[in-house]
């Protein structure tokens, strides 16, 4: 059986605007978006571009737009569209040649929130003679697992209308990791976060359109994650208020 | 990207730390204002738009003494608050944000228009309400 797909190109090199083009390509029930992809490149035309690596939805890679909607190559199945399949890079971001784009703002976005374990003040000094682990309960684990699924795909700013209106608004993906680490027990970075989610390009950037949530491949929530955010920038203004420092966040937790 | 910035106007580094310190306020009189939009005005709809004119209730449930008596009165107030204020905040809030999604208007001019008309009418509500109780 065959189906026919377009592709919006744009190859800076030959023509300044970008163009459709139409592939047929023989599919089954088991071909995915990549597998017809990578049959254009290798059979029909070796010139388009696009990013892809693991086939499994766990490197992130290959994320484009499907009829509107970002949806990972790998994770796309053919057999699910009758009609017209229209495959566009993702949106909102710069797009460098066909279906790559330039994520440069979503990594700025990602390194702005320290995704990563904070622990300036820990439990005892660490002795490399005898090193210990962190210990954590089942229930202190449940309460940021679902948040740590993120993959970095980046659908979830193709998704959100507030991200194309203001790139500068970190975006579900960064709030949801901020939130991430804010909820784990290790982490004793929170008061660095927070000065950065309670900005008007942090969580107050979000309208709660939800649409986040709907396209992640792996089920992190980002709008919940941001909406909770939103409680926690809350109680961090009060909290700031009635100690009367670090309001302009440029204070200790910014050195 | 020409589209208007949330963020103040000035450096991008003196912007980049600026705490957003009054969104939490807008944004709790936005929630305290859903709940009491999606609890109270449905059964204040009910019993005042439909009940009411359809001769369902009591004669003299609403009476105007009775009315007057309700509403000039603590209870009376908080109900004013609850049903009018509160639920104008959150559609102020709604307003601004969807002016900013159709690109209509800067957002601190739309900010100041929409919480300050939410303000001014939610005193223009209470004021009547301390009128009355204090006639």
């Amino acid at each position: 059986m065959n189906k026919t797909i377009s592709v919006k190109r744009y190859v800076p090199d030959n023509a300044a605007e970008s163009y459709w083009q139409a592939f047929e390509l023989p599919v089954d029930d088991s071909t995915s978006l990549l597998d017809a992809l990578n049959h254009i490149k290798e059979q029909l035309d070796s010139t388009l571009s696009y990013r892809w690596s693991c086939r499994m939805a766990i490197c992130g890679s290959c994320g484009v737009m499907v009829n509107g909607i970002p949806k990972l190559g790998c994770k796309t199945f053919l057999r699910d569209y009758d009609g017209e399949i229209r495959i566009e890079p993702l949106a909102h971001f710069p797009v460098q040649r066909d279906l790559v784009v330039d994520m440069e703002i979503f990594l700025e976005h990602l390194a702005a929130v320290k995704p990563y374990l904070i622990d300036d003040d820990p439990v005892k000094p660490f002795d490399p003679q005898a090193p210990e682990t962190y210990r954590q309960s089942p229930a202190q684990l449940a309460r940021y697992k679902q948040f740590a699924n993120c993959i970095n795909c980046g659908l979830c700013y193709s998704a959100c209308p507030q991200f194309g209106l203001n790139p500068e608004f970190r975006g579900p993906a960064a709030i949801a990791l901020a939130h991430r680490y804010n909820q784990d027990s290790r982490d004793h970075g929170k008061k660095q976060r927070m000065a950065e989610l309670n900005r008007h390009e942090g969580v107050w950037s979000c309208t709660f359109v939800g649409f986040c949530s709907k396209v992640c491949p792996k089920h992190v929530d980002p709008a919940a994650a941001v909406n909770q955010g939103k409680v926690e920038a809350a109680k961090h203004t009060l909290i700031a208020l009635f100690k009367g420092d670090e309001m302009n966040g440029e204070g200790k937790a910014h050195e | 990207m020409s589209k208007q910035a949330m963020s103040k106007p000035g450096s991008p580094q003196a912007a980049s730390h600026q705490q957003a310190f009054d969104e939490p306020l807008w944004w709790g009189l936005f929630s305290a204002g859903g709940v009491c939009f999606a609890v109270l005005l449905p059964a204040v709809i009910l019993f005042i738009g439909v009940l009411l004119p359809l001769g369902l209730l009591p004669a003299d449930a609403l009476s105007y003494e009775r009315a007057t008596a309700l509403l000039f009165s603590v209870p009376g107030f908080l109900f004013v608050g609850a049903v009018v204020c509160l639920p104008l905040f959150h559609a102020a809030h709604r307003l601004r944000h969807g002016l900013f999604d159709i690109s209509v208007g800067r957002d601190g001019f739309n900010k100041k228009l929409m919480y300050g008309a939410a303000a001014l009418l939610s005193m223009l509500a209470l004021g009547l309400v301390v009128a009355g109780m204090l006639s």
